[in-house]
C-alpha cells in the first residue's frame, strides 16, 4: 500500500510576515537545486516548517512540481533505502524492489524537520546517497542501485543538540532565523495566523496574487539560472571570501557560485554582480565556519571590477566597520581533532573578565573570607584556560545491550523501549520485527504453498523470523558538579577547572552526550542546567558562572543524588557519569555536625544508592605547600576516580577511566 | 469484553464536582473552547488533581460530527482535511455518512512504543492476507480529540519526537515497516508532570499553548469538601454523578455557547499591539506565545460571553501562556542563590 497524500491546508508561503533570510534561502534553493539545499537553524516557533512545507506547496499548486519528500524521525531504514516488495513477491514470487524514499526524493527536496534528532543510522543512508548520488541496496537478497539527487532541507533547533559536522557540510546554505522583534510585524503574523486557523481558506484566496506573482518568479528565475554567467574577477572574489573564513574547500565555494547565480536570476538579471554574492555569502558560511561570529565578506573587491563598485559602496561600507580580521588563530592552534573544537572557544567572554578579578591581590586565600559570604564583591567570573582535546572517557565499542544511541557508549536498547530501526535475523529478546520477517519469508511462498497446508496466506519457517533493533537517542549523560563557593575563586583554581570542564564538554559535544551542570554555593545547591543536549548552553553557563560564599558540599551531593535518581527513572539502563569539581572542603553543612564530615558520609550512601554511575572527582585545590587532600578523601568515598585538572589531558589518565569502565 | 462494559457504564468523577483548581479547569476550557490554542501543561506535585480533572473532562466535552466507521474521525465538513479513504469516497460521489459523538480523550501511557503511537503494520492482515495495510495508533485516535500524557516529563524521547513531528502540521508521517502512510492528526496535548522529577524538553514545553502551576489546597473547609466528595463518590457513583449533574450540564452548555461565541469576539489593534509587545518583553523564543495569547484572550471573553477583548481578558491569557515559554537566563538561580532561604 502505497498512500500518501493526506490533505490539509498548508499556510501559504507568500503569507509569511517577515523571515526574508528564510525565504530567500529556500526560493533560491527552489530556482537551482545544484546549491544543495538549505538548512534552517532557529529558536521553536519561528515558522521554519511552516515555511518549507509553504514553498513545497506553492511549486505545487502554481508549477506543478511534487518536489517535497518528508523524512519523518521514526523512519526505518527499509522505508528510506528501499527493500524487497512484499505483496509482489508473497503473490507473484518475483524479488521485486520497492523503492524507499530516497528513489521518490531523486531529482526534488528530501526535507527533515529536526534534522539534528535523526538517528545515527539514518543520517549514514542519506550521506551515502548524497555523496554518490546513488542509492545502492543490497539486502534480502536483492541488488540495485538507482539515482538519487536530492538537496536536502532541513529544520532544527539548536537546543536540543547540534548536527554533525559532515551533515552539516551537506547543506549548501544555512539561515539562522530569530524572531521578530518588530511589533507591528508580529501584529501583522499574529493576525494572519489567527485568521487561517479559523478559515484557511481565507487567507489562501487572499494571497493567492502573491503566490501566483512569487512561482511565476521563480519560474523564470529557473529558466534563467542556466544562462547566468559569473564574471571571472568574481569567481575570485568567492574564493577569496572562502579563504578569509577559513572555510577553503570545494563546496563553500561551489555553494557561494551556485547561490550567487541563483540570486541574479531572483533579480532578474543574467550576469552575477557584488551584491548577489554578498547577499548569498552569509547563508553558505554561517555553517561551515563554527565560529562565534557571524561570517566576514572582505570588502575589497577584485581590482577588475569597476561598473559594480559604485553601486555597492554604501554596503562595502557597512561591511568594512564590521569586518574583523582575517582567520582567527584560534583556529590554528586551538583544534587538532576536527571542525567541532572551535566551536566554543570562550574567546568573547574573556574580555568580559577584567583581569584585576582574577588576580586580586586582597582576595585570602582560604575560606575565612566565608563570613562576608553573599557579598556581590566577591563574586567573579573567572576566565576559562585554553581548552584541549579529552581522550575519550569510555570505549566506544560497548557491545553490551543497553539503551543509549549516543555515540560514546552507542549501544543497542534492550527492552523493547526505543527507535525499531532495523532486523537482525539473530534471535535474542523476542521482539519480532514482522514487516522484516515477512520480506524474509517472501520470496518462498510459491514453493511453500505447495508443500504446507495453512489457512493463511503467508507461510513463515523458523529460519525467517527477524527481531527488531532499536535504539534510543540518549547516550551517557555527564552531571557537572561544581564547587562555586568564595574557597575554589581564592585558588584561581577555576581557571584551569574551566579548561577542563570545557574540554570534557566539547568531547561531549562530539559524542553527542546530554549535559547537565549542579552548582553549590552559598548555602545550598542548584540545578543550573537541567539535562540538555545542547553544549553550547552549557559552556556559555560554565563561562559565566560566578563565585562566591560558602561551600556546602553535602547540599551538592544531595542534589546530584536527586537527579541522577530522575535520570535512572527514566532510563534505568543509562549509566551517568557524574564529575565533581571541588577541592573537598565543605564548610556549609545540611544538619548539626561538622560539614567535611557529613560530606564524606553522604559521598558514601550516594555511591551505595547508584551503583550505575560512575563518579570522577577533580581536585580543583590549589598546587601549593600545604594541601589537605580532602578532594582525594572524597573521591574514596565515592568510588570515584580522581585527577586534577592538569592529568585530565593526559593520556594515561583515560586510559585509567577506561579501566574503571 | 464485559469488565470492559462494566467499567465504562461506572461513571467517572464528575467535573463539576472537583473542589477548587481554577486554574488548571479554565485551562482545560480554554482549550476545548478553541483546540488550536494546542495543549494545556500541567505542572504540581502528587496529590493535586491533575489527572482527576484531565479524565473527568470527558464528562463536560463537546459533541463533534464525524465520518461513520472512519478511524480518523475525519471531519465530513471540513473538505480539505479529510483522510485519504474518505478523501476518495468523497471524491468517487460518495455522501459520507456522518455521526455525531463527544470528544473524545485519549491517553498516551509512558510504556507506550513509538509503533504503538504512529501506527504499524496490521500483523494479522499481513499474516492472512499477504498484503500490508496500516493500523492506526494513538495519534489516529487522538485526532480532533485530547491527547492526555501523565507524567510527560518522562516520556522517552523517541516518542518526544514522533509527538513534535505531528504536532508541526497536524499530520502524521508514517514511513516504517514497509508502510508509507500518512494522516490527519491534530490534538490538543494535555500534560500533566512534577517538577521535582526531571524537567521537560523545551521544545515540547513551547508545543503546549497554556500551562498552569498546581498547588495543593491549603484551606481547611476545601480539603475537607474533597474528602467528603471523594468517599461520597466511592459509596455511591450514580448518585454522586447525579447530584452533580445540573451543574455538569450547564457548564457544558457554557462551553458550547463558547465555542459557538468565538468566532464573534473581536481584538482590536491596540490589544493586538499590546500582546505582541507583552511577548517582546518576556523575552520567549520565536512568535508561538503572541499567538496563543491572541487566541486565549478570545477563548476567555468568549466563555464569559463577552464579544470584545480587553487588557483583562489578555492578563489572563499572558499568566497562562508566557510564564514557561520565559527563557532561564544562565546560572540565573546561582545567581540568586545567596539571597534565597535554605528550604
Amino acid at each position: 500500500m502505497q498512500t500518501r497524500g493526506t490533505r490539509t491546508d498548508i499556510y501559504p508561503f507568500a503569507a509569511i510576515a517577515g523571515q526574508s533570510q528564510m525565504k530567500l534561502a529556500l526560493i533560491l534553493n527552489a530556482i537551482l537545486p545544484a546549491i544543495g539545499g538549505v538548512l534552517i537553524r532557529g529558536h521553536k516557533g519561528t515558522a521554519k516548517s511552516t515555511a518549507v512545507r509553504g514553498l513545497a506547496q506553492l511549486l505545487k499548486s502554481q508549477n506543478g512540481d511534487a518536489s517535497l519528500t518528508e523524512l519523518p524521525l521514526c523512519a526505518t531504514e527499509d522505508m528510506v533505502v528501499g527493500a524487497i516488495d512484499m505483496e509482489a513477491a508473497i503473490k507473484e514470487g518475483k524479488k521485486k524492489f520497492q523503492p524507499g524514499l530516497l528513489k521518490r526524493a531523486n531529482g526534488g527536496m528530501l526535507y527533515v524537520d529536526e534534522v539534528n534528532l535523526l538517528d545515527d543510522h539514518l543520517v549514514e543512508c542519506i550521506l551515502d546517497a548524497a555523496e554518490t548520488g546513488w542509492n545502492r541496496v543490497e539486502r534480502e537478497g536483492l541488488r540495485t542501485s538507482h539515482a538519487a539527487r536530492f538537496s536536502l532541507v532541513g529544520s532544527m533547533n539548536p537546543e536540543e543538540g547540534e548536527l554533525r559536522p559532515q551533515l552539516l557540510d551537506r547543506f549548501g546554505l544555512s539561515v539562522q532565523v530569530e524572531g521578530e522583534t518588530d511589533t507591528a510585524l508580529r501584529v501583522e503574523l499574529m493576525r494572519r495566523r489567527e485568521q487561517f486557523d479559523n478559515n484557511p481558506g481565507e487567507i489562501i484566496s487572499g494571497f493567492i496574487t502573491e503566490s501566483r506573482s512569487m512561482s511565476e518568479r521563480i519560474e523564470q528565475a529557473r529558466g534563467l539560472a542556466p544562462k547566468v554567467t559569473v564574471p571571472s574577477h568574481l569567481l575570485k572574489f568567492v574564493a577569496e571570501i572562502a579563504e578569509v573564513n577559513n572555510v577553503a574547500g570545494h563546496r563553500a565555494d561551489l555553494a557561494i557560485e551556485r547561490a550567487a547565480r541563483a540570486h541574479a536570476a531572483w533579480c532578474g538579471r543574467d550576469v552575477v554582480v557584488v551584491a548577489d554574492i554578498q547577499a548569498v555569502a552569509p547563508m553558505a558560511l554561517l555553517h561551515r565556519t563554527r565560529e562565534q561570529a557571524p561570517p566576514q565578506i572582505p570588502p575589497s573587491l577584485p581590482p577588475e571590477d569597476s561598473e559594480d563598485n559604485a553601486k555597492d559602496n554604501s554596503q562595502q561600507e557597512k561591511e568594512e566597520q564590521s569586518a574583523p580580521n582575517p582567520p582567527q588563530e584560534e583556529n590554528s592552534e586551538a583544534s587538532k581533532s576536527g571542525p567541532v573544537d572551535s566551536s566554543d572557544t570562550p574567546d568573547a567572554s574573556d574580555e568580559q573578565t577584567t583581569d584585576n578579578d582574577s588576580i586580586n591581590p586582597d582576595e585570602k586565600p582560604d575560606n575565612t573570607t566565608a563570613e562576608k559570604e553573599d557579598s556581590p564583591k566577591e563574586e567573579h567570573v573567572f576566565k576559562v584556560g585554553a581548552p584541549f582535546s579529552v581522550k575519550p572517557l569510555v570505549s566506544d565499542t560497548d557491545r553490551h545491550r543497553r539503551t543509549g544511541s549516543g555515540r560514546r557508549s552507542r549501544s543497542r536498547s534492550a527492552n523493547k523501549q526505543g527507535r525499531y530501526i532495523k532486523s537482525t535475523s539473530r534471535r535474542q529478546n523476542g521482539d519480532l520485527a514482522l514487516d522484516a520477517t515477512l520480506r524474509a519469508a517472501a520470496p518462498f511462498q510459491k514453493s511453500r504453498r505447495e508443500t504446507m497446508a495453512s489457512t493463511m496466506a503467508v507461510h513463515i519457517r523458523e529460519s525467517d523470523i527477524r527481531e527488531k533493533i532499536r535504539q534510543r537517542r540518549m547516550g551517557n549523560i555527564l552531571v557537572f558538579v561544581v564547587d562555586g563557593s568564595g574557597s575554589m575563586g581564592a585558588h584561581k583554581r577555576m581557571v584551569e577547572t574551566k579548561a577542563a570542564v570545557l574540554s570534557v564538554l566539547m568531547d561531549a559535544y562530539q559524542k553527542r552526550d546530554q549535559v547537565a551542570v549542579i552548582v553549590f554555593r552559598g548555602r545550598n545547591a542548584v540545578i543550573a542546567l537541567p539535562p540538555t543536549s545542547s553544549v553550547e548552553l552549557a559552556s556559555r553557563m560554565l563561562t559565566d558562572m560566578p563565585i562566591g560564599g560558602r561551600t556546602p558540599l553535602s547540599a551538592g551531593l544531595g542534589r546530584m543524588s536527586d537527579m541522577l535518581t530522575q535520570i535512572h527513572r527514566k532510563n534505568p539502563l543509562s549509566r551517568p557519569i557524574a564529575i565533581l569539581l571541588t577541592d573537598g572542603k565543605s564548610n556549609a553543612a545540611l544538619g548539626e555536625g561538622p560539614a567535611h564530615l557529613e560530606a564524606i558520609a553522604l559521598a558514601g550512601k550516594v555511591a551505595q544508592h547508584h551503583r550505575n554511575v560512575r563518579f570522577i572527582v577533580v581536585d580543583t585545590e590549589s598546587p601549593g605547600a600545604i594541601r589537605l587532600r580532602l578532594a582525594q578523601k572524597l573521591a574514596s568515598a565515592l568510588n570515584a576516580s580522581y585527577f586534577e585538572p592538569e592529568n585530565l589531558r593526559a593520556k594515561e589518565i583515560v586510559n585509567v577511566i577506561k579501566e574503571i569502565v | 469484553m464485559h469488565h470492559q462494559t462494566f467499567i465504562a457504564d461506572r461513571p467517572g468523577f464528575p467535573f463539576s464536582a472537583i473542589v477548587g483548581q481554577d486554574k488548571l479547569k479554565m485551562g482545560l476550557f480554554l482549550n476545548v473552547i478553541n483546540p488550536t490554542i494546542s495543549g494545556l501543561l500541567i505542572r504540581g506535585e502528587k496529590g493535586t488533581a491533575k489527572s482527576t480533572a484531565v479524565r473527568a473532562l470527558a464528562d463536560i466535552l463537546p459533541s463533534i460530527e464525524v465520518v461513520k466507521g472512519c478511524p480518523f474521525q475525519c471531519d465530513p465538513n471540513a473538505q480539505a482535511s479529510l483522510c485519504f479513504q474518505c478523501q476518495s469516497r468523497a471524491t468517487m460521489g460518495e455522501k459520507l455518512e456522518s455521526v455525531k459523538r463527544k470528544v473524545k480523550v485519549v491517553e498516551l501511557p509512558l510504556s507506550a512504543t513509538e509503533d504503538r503511537v504512529v501506527g504499524t503494520l496490521n500483523m494479522e492482515h499481513a499474516l492472512k492476507h499477504g498484503e500490508k495495510k496500516f493500523e492506526p495508533g494513538i495519534l489516529a485516535a487522538a485526532h480532533r480529540g485530547i491527547l492526555y500524557i501523565d507524567e510527560v516529563n518522562l516520556l522517552d524521547d523517541h516518542v518526544v519526537d514522533v509527538l513534535l513531528d505531528c504536532a508541526a502540521m497536524g499530520v502524521n508521517t508514517v514511513e516504517r515497516e514497509g508502510i508509507s502512510f500518512s494522516h490527519p492528526a491534530k490534538f490538543t496535548l494535555v500534560g500533566t508532570m512534577n517538577p521535582e522529577e526531571g524537567e521537560l524538553r523545551p521544545q515540547l514545553q513551547d508545543r503546549f499553548g497554556l500551562c498552569v502551576q498546581v498547588e495543593g489546597i491549603t484551606d481547611p473547609h476545601q480539603r475537607v469538601a474533597i474528602v467528603k466528595r471523594r468517599a461520597a463518590f466511592e459509596a455511591d457513583p450514580f448518585g454522586f454523578t447525579k447530584q452533580f449533574e445540573a451543574e455538569s450540564v450547564q457548564l457544558s452548555q457554557q462551553i458550547d455557547a463558547a465555542i459557538h461565541n468565538y468566532g464573534d469576539v473581536v481584538a482590536d489593534d491596540d490589544i493586538l499591539f499590546d500582546i505582541a509587545r507583552l511577548a517582546i518583553e518576556a523575552g520567549v523564543d520565536g512568535h508561538r506565545s503572541d499567538i496563543v495569547m491572541l487566541k486565549t484572550a478570545k477563548a476567555v471573553a468568549a466563555f464569559h460571553n463577552r464579544k470584545q477583548v480587553s487588557m483583562d481578558e489578555v492578563a489572563e491569557a499572558a499568566s497562562l501562556v508566557l510564564p514557561h515559554r520565559m527563557r532561564r537566563l544562565p546560572f540565573d538561580d546561582v545567581l540568586n542563590m545567596g539571597s534565597k532561604k535554605v528550604g
